[in-house]
């Protein structure tokens, strides 16, 4: 599968007529119902780290709103207007168990981002992704918390609702095969995130070509050694490593950078702050992010996600973008089993302007 | 190739009914004016696949910019139509 080998036009049912990424394409469109939307649960955490999404902009000024019935009469809402899939974020959403169970007992499929130091019940069956930025050391250092990865997975042990989500930084790029290593020890998963500048942020964090070219490599190393750990594809590297960022190359569509109220994202989606209240012209995943810079996690699993037309140009493409959906579906939705990666080769995303 | 609006708003409603394995509604008893957004509850991704299946078989490119303005089965078929004679 050479991508632009030849300037073959290949057909849609040419393409999916592979055996292999017919079976793909069956896999992930199983799952095309999901709406997702998220919601910051409280304006609270038990640490602070340095380039904390959370604690920029406004949002964090929010006032917290921590009535149960509240909670759930805003999931009715958001289940009836077509939602099927919740992200639980910011601030620490672990500090109130009670609201992220409160969701769950509403739209049972989601996800909540937590630092991993508090255990939440069993109950909440969501996947969990426990942030990591380092090795301890660095945690330590930029999140002033000892022995962070080492009590993560003490308390996500055997747990199967738990992925890793390391941030890589310029700085902490090398630490990433020792905590990929401790994870695998211990059966643990990983998958990796882009640190993506906060509006108007130029620190030492921000990643240039260099850094993003140690992380691409990096990254293809730890996926080729562990790929039962990590949960990764070669068109993941290409889409968060490479020098334009997600916008760029996809065309974001989530309300913030998208107009459009029609249909997908634009339509659907809404970032809620802890009062409940939301407000389209900041919606996204990672609100306050400069779009310009993003190469976050969640981003792409919407931006990429949605740009299936524009990949099913060839059997290799369309090969990358399943991968990418596959890996999309196995870090965010419990239960859900990454196939080995159809495409193996680090190819470059289609042009944003077909021809 | 098909360009009379009738068979191509039949052929639609076909593809549309297949791929979202929809019930209870023919090719023939299918509203062309039904909004697909809110009545039939067709999404983004349902509506990109759609636009590959009607690539395949009337050889025209669906520019993504454009689904927000496919809400209905007739307008699909005038999209189709309109890009067809364009390529005469
Ligand atoms: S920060 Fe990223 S996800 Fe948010 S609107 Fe900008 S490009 Fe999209």
């Amino acid at each position: 599968m050479d991508q632009g080998a030849t300037n073959r036009v290949y057909k849609f049912s040419e393409i999916i007529a592979d055996p292999a990424i017919g079976a793909c394409w069956q896999k992930v469109r199983k799952y095309f119902f999901l709406r997702e939307s998220t919601y910051d649960m409280s304006n609270r955490c038990n640490i602070r780290c340095e380039g904390c999404y959370y604690f920029n902009g406004e949002k964090q000024f929010a006032k917290e709103n921590l009535n149960v019935s509240d909670w759930k009469h805003l999931m009715e809402g958001e289940k009836e207007r077509g939602i099927t899939f919740v992200v639980l974020a910011g601030a620490e959403p672990s500090l109130v168990p009670q609201l992220c169970q409160t969701c769950y007992d509403v739209i049972p499929l989601g996800c909540i981002a937590s630092n991993g130091l508090n255990v939440l019940p069993r109950e909440i069956d969501y996947r969990i992704h426990i942030s990591v930025w380092g090795n301890d050391q660095t945690s330590l250092e930029i999140r002033k918390a000892k022995d962070m990865l080492a009590r993560q997975m003490v308390n996500y042990q055997d747990d199967p609702r738990a992925v890793w989500v390391y941030t890589f930084t310029p700085v902490n790029i090398d630490q990433a095969r020792e905590v990929t290593e401790l994870l695998a020890a211990n059966g643990q998963q990983i998958t990796f995130n882009m640190f993506s500048s906060p509006v108007g942020y130029s620190g030492h964090l921000r990643h240039t070509p260099e850094t993003l070219a140690h992380t691409r490599a990096t990254m293809s190393e730890l996926l080729a050694e562990f790929p039962q750990t990590v949960l990764f594809s070669p068109y993941n590297i290409v889409a968060h490593t490479h020098t334009r960022g997600l916008h760029d190359l996809f065309s974001c569509s989530y309300p913030r950078m998208n107009p459009s109220t029609a249909i997908g994202l634009g339509r659907s989606f809404r970032q809620y702050r802890t009062d409940l209240q939301w407000d389209r012209a900041a919606a996204c995943c990672v609100p306050d992010t400069d779009c310009d810079d993003c190469r976050h996690y969640a981003a792409g699993s919407a931006v990429v996600t949605a740009r299936m037309y524009r990949h099913a140009t060839d059997p290799t493409t369309f090969s990358a973008w399943l991968d990418y959906v596959d890996t999309y579906l196995a870090v965010w939705v419990r239960g859900y089993e990454k196939s080995a990666p159809l495409c193996k080769q680090l190819i470059e995303p289609p042009d944003l302007v077909e021809s | 190739m098909n360009t009379d609006i009738s068979q191509t708003i039949t052929r639609i409603a076909e593809i549309i009914i297949n791929e979202l394995k929809l019930e209870d509604v023919t090719p023939e008893t299918f509203d062309a004016d039904l909004d697909l957004i809110d009545e039939v509850g067709v999404d983004s991704m349902d509506l990109a696949t759609i636009a590959l299946v009607l690539r395949d078989e009337y050889g025209i490119r669906i520019d993504e910019d454009d689904y927000p303005k496919l809400t209905t089965i007739r307008i699909i078929a005038e999209y189709i139509d309109n890009k067809l004679k364009s390529d005469d």
